[in-house]
């Protein structure tokens, strides 16, 4: 047992949750120790964060009983929730961005001097917090939060909650928006966190991390909750058992090599990025029909910007790109889509979805101007009605309602309609940037599965992931990208995971063995 | 303020945002009643304070709007214009762009109706069929110069990132200054002492049909309906209009779908000022028959602004919207001249009008905007 602490802090008590006639949360028991983190384990729709915001104050619970410190609580709001010790870092960020760090992590709860808000005395104190932590938040105290990256926003949400004095916190998906080496730097955090006596639930679905850093791993499966099990004393295969009610295969199935044309290819790709910095480099590619081309590296290696260029939303600085033989380096982005070079977008709230439109309107974007859901100048909106309910069924989108606005969909769900609609668009080429992203792993396969039917069916497929994991399986050739530069393109079935590590940060495998031959007819046109 | 009190503060709000957003069409129009109900009380309330007769003051106000045919006739047409400048605005509103220009386009929309009529009328037959002529081209003349007018800043905003705000606020003046300026010397009448062009052949006018009355022809009323019908159709049923709403909505989203979103906003500014250019046509065509002072041309563009919001930028909203503006300007118009009810008053309580009934839709956006209400995960 890797139990630290010896008081429970939080215990909550056969609670039950209903919208409607759904019960988001049926009769669940979790309790929290003090100085652990305790990870709150399930697929999108389980009920985490429905649990977490019964006892945030956000929800009202229908059964059940909150226990905080010893004590029986009622939360009315967020507000009784903070004044008892608990924050919660949400998965989008409760920020205001044009105001300042400091601004921020003092709203709502500023000292006061004479009637002013007493500015010093704040940055002292958010400083002193600051140090104690080894935050580095305290450098940013007076830039605009717009300013910052994710992970240091992420930092400030933190603080702000540690500058209201909680002593419980909430993590809600803390990982979906971060790089692997913010990941890390989040970890050593709640390990911080919890010497200082802190308790800490976090919330996820990822297997991985939850073996990590939980001294306790609570499942959830459908809002009830199916076990806790120690951290230290569960194996991958036993939570994913439990999440998913059966075995998930992590394996890589074996496949016949394909022959098809080279039907998307560039050639000596030079693009620049946002602040005109060139961030792609002579970069040579090409996918074949039906062939997955995996692109690995580490986030911020070029892998927007080549996306980007390869869909029509960037111009490229020089070089070619080929598809089914024409030029098609200066045509539009609606060109190539007509052409059938579909794309699943990296953010899917930004680009992939209208927030503000229903998944029927939602089903439209990207398809204005292909039959049948378009006639002349004319939409035929009972034509995107039906598809949109077809991408609903198929890919099983919660609610299975097309007239459900897409902000009110979990980021799985709104992630799975996404993928659905690019999917169903008949494609010659797609290009898929993290198609599983925030994904549940039983929607995960699904994904996985629907890209391996395309390519069977003589799709060429791009395919950029920063699991590694999931590039191996589905990959026919990974191209590694290092610094804007294909590193190598290698056979994953002849590359560990050792050696990926090796190319993404730059290395060669010069003269390791004879697996550079392998690699060699790989990267020759066979 | 405690901490529970605020917390109960921010529910409430909470729970009224909920309510705001939650509007039904049918709610929605009711509260438009009832806002603009009370806002005629408290109107009133003044009145009778500045010691005027209340009763008097409705009873003109009715009258001045529906009274005779003739006055029926001066709220419709007054209406009508506020529908298009309304549809004007609203299409540009929907689409995101914010064209605070449509009186200027409106203005250039007139001088080239007139102007086109008035060089082509030696042209064509001094009868029916010629003068049907000179109006259909005198209005594609308006409409053309509306939209060229409404694209300009449209391309300043797509290729120049100029804000569209300030550069159609610019041109509404260069507009006035200029087309006084064309009115004043090379275009003015022959023999007119006033600033104003020569007046259009009379049958070139739109003619009255059913109502007899004051410069108003049922056919305004209807080509302007038409019109909002036109634009609602155009942003929900067909492709183009769903790439402008979208590039409104999410831009980021409409150019992931292969929108070229700087096509777009000159496209949204050029309908935008063509419907301007409508308006334009309408009331030389209906009303003004010359090209009259630029500078003492009613502001419909500006109070459309207050149309489009009351009708949440909704084309068809426009109408009813129109038609409520349009009846206070006719009773307005009226208790100026009957009663000795001052000018300003009148204009007092319409504005009293425009922020009741306007408010509830601006606390509507500012809710959206804060993220007060709806769901909360």
């Amino acid at each position: 047992m890797s139990r630290k602490g010896s008081r429970t802090v939080v215990s909550l008590d056969g609670i039950t949750k209903r919208f409607g006639d759904i019960v988001a949360n049926d009769e669940v028991d979790f309790t929290l120790e003090a100085g652990t983190v305790h990870a709150l384990l399930g697929e999108n729709g389980s009920g985490k964060t429905t649990l977490m915001s019964v006892l945030y104050g956000l929800y009202d619970q229908d059964d059940g009983r909150i226990v905080v410190e010893g004590e029986g609580r009622e939360f009315t709001s967020p507000r009784d929730a903070i004044d008892a010790g608990i924050g919660m870092i949400h998965q989008h960020f409760q920020l205001v961005e044009p105001m300042t760090v400091l601004q921020n992590v003092v709203l709502g709860q500023e000292p006061v001097d004479r009637g002013l808000v007493d500015e010093e005395g704040a940055r002292a104190e958010i400083e002193a917090l600051c140090d104690r932590y080894e935050f580095d938040v305290d450098q940013y105290l007076d830039t605009p939060v717009r300013d910052l990256d994710i992970g240091v926003k992420q930092r400030v949400e933190i603080v702000k909650s540690l500058y209201r004095g909680a002593e419980i916190l909430v993590f809600d998906e803390p990982t979906a928006v971060l790089t692997p080496q913010e990941v890390e730097g989040l970890f050593d955090l709640m390990d911080e966190l919890t010497k200082q006596g802190r308790s800490i639930v976090f919330i996820t679905h990822k297997l991985d991390e939850a073996m990590e850093i939980a001294d306790e791993i609570t499942v959830l499966r459908d809002g009830e909750a199916v076990d806790t099990v120690d951290g230290d004393g569960t194996s991958k295969e036993e939570l994913a058992r439990m999440m998913v009610g059966r075995e998930v295969l992590f394996d890589r199935q074996a496949r016949d090599r394909t022959t098809g044309e080279r039907i998307f290819e560039v050639e000596g790709l030079h693009v620049r990025g946002d602040r005109g910095l060139e961030q792609v480099t002579d970069v040579d590619a090409w996918a074949r029909e039906g062939e997955i081309l995996g692109i690995a590296g580490v986030q911020g290696n070029g892998q927007s910007e080549l996306v980007q260029a390869l869909t029509g939303l960037r111009p490229v600085e020089s070089g070619r790109i080929r598809f089914a033989g024409d030029d098609i380096t200066e045509t539009s982005r609606r060109d190539r889509i007509e052409r059938g070079i579909v794309y699943v977008p990296e953010d899917r709230q930004r680009e992939g979805l209208v927030l503000e439109y229903d998944l029927v309107r939602n089903a439209l974007l990207g398809n204005q101007t292909v039959a049948p859901f378009v006639d002349g100048w004319f939409v035929d909106w009972a034509a995107v009605r039906d598809h949109a309910r077809d991408i609903v069924e198929e890919y099983d989108v919660e609610p299975p309602e097309p007239t459900a606005r897409s902000a009110s969909l979990s980021g799985g769900n709104q992630q799975k309609f996404v993928v659905g609609r690019e999917i169903n668009h008949a494609p010659q080429v797609l290009v898929a940037s993290h198609p599983t992203r925030g994904v549940d792993i039983g929607s995960v396969e699904f994904i996985h599965n629907r890209l391996l039917e395309l390519r069977s069916n003589g799709v060429a497929i791009v395919f950029v992931s920063s699991k590694l994991e999931e590039i191996q399986k589905l990959s026919d050739r990974i191209a590694v990208l290092y610094e804007g530069r294909v590193v190598d393109t290698v056979d994953p079935d002849d590359v560990t995971d050792q050696e990926l590590g090796l190319l993404m940060t730059g290395n060669t495998l010069d003269g390791s063995d004879e697996s550079l031959e392998r690699r060699s007819d790989v990267r020759g046109d066979t | 303020m405690s901490d529970a009190d605020s917390g109960r503060a921010r529910d409430a709000l909470d729970g009224a945002a909920d309510r705001l957003l939650g509007a039904t069409p049918v709610e929605r129009v009711a509260l438009a009643l009832a806002s603009t109900v009370t806002a005629l009380l408290i109107g009133l309330v003044v009145v009778t304070a500045a010691g005027y007769d209340p009763l008097m003051f409705v009873n003109d106000m009715l009258y001045g709007a529906f009274g005779t045919e003739r006055r029926l006739t001066i709220t419709l047409r007054e209406t009508s214009y506020f529908i298009l400048a309304g549809v004007a605005v609203a299409v540009a509103f929907r689409t995101g762009v914010f064209n605070i220009g449509v009186q200027g386009q409106f203005i250039v929309g007139m001088l080239a109706t007139t102007m086109t009529i008035l060089w082509l009328t030696p042209f064509l037959p001094a009868n029916r069929l010629g003068g049907v002529g000179l109006l259909l081209v005198g209005t594609l003349g308006g409409v053309a110069a509306g939209g060229a007018y409404g694209a300009l800043p449209g391309v300043l905003k797509a290729y120049a990132d100029a804000n569209e705000i300030i550069t159609t606020i610019m041109l509404n003046f260069i507009a006035i200054g200029v087309v006084f300026f064309l009115v004043d010397g090379p275009f003015r009448g022959e023999g007119e002492s006033a600033t104003r062009t020569a007046s259009i052949p009379e049958y070139a006018e739109l003619p009255p049909v059913l109502l007899d009355g004051s410069d108003f022809s049922i056919l305004g009323l209807v080509a302007t309906v038409g019109i909002a019908v036109l634009i609602y159709v155009l942003l929900t049923r067909t492709r183009a209009g769903y790439d402008m709403v979208t590039s409104g909505h999410q831009e980021s989203a409409a150019i992931y779908s292969g929108v070229d979103a700087k096509r777009t906003i000159v496209r949204t500014m050029t309908i935008s000022g063509m419907v301007a250019g409508v308006l334009g046509a309408l009331f030389i065509v209906m009303h003004a028959n010359a090209m009259p002072n630029a500078n003492g041309i009613n502001t419909y563009g500006f109070d459309a602004i207050a149309v489009s919001l009351l009708a949440a930028n909704h084309p068809l909203g426009v109408i009813p919207a129109g038609a409520l503006f349009g009846g206070l300007d006719a009773g307005g118009q009226y208790i100026n001249v009957a009663s000795d009810v001052p000018p300003q008053l009148i204009d007092g309580i319409v504005g009293l009008v425009v922020l009741f009934v306007a408010a509830p839709e601006l606390f509507r956006m500012a809710a959206k905007r804060t993220g007060l209400g709806g769901d909360r995960r």
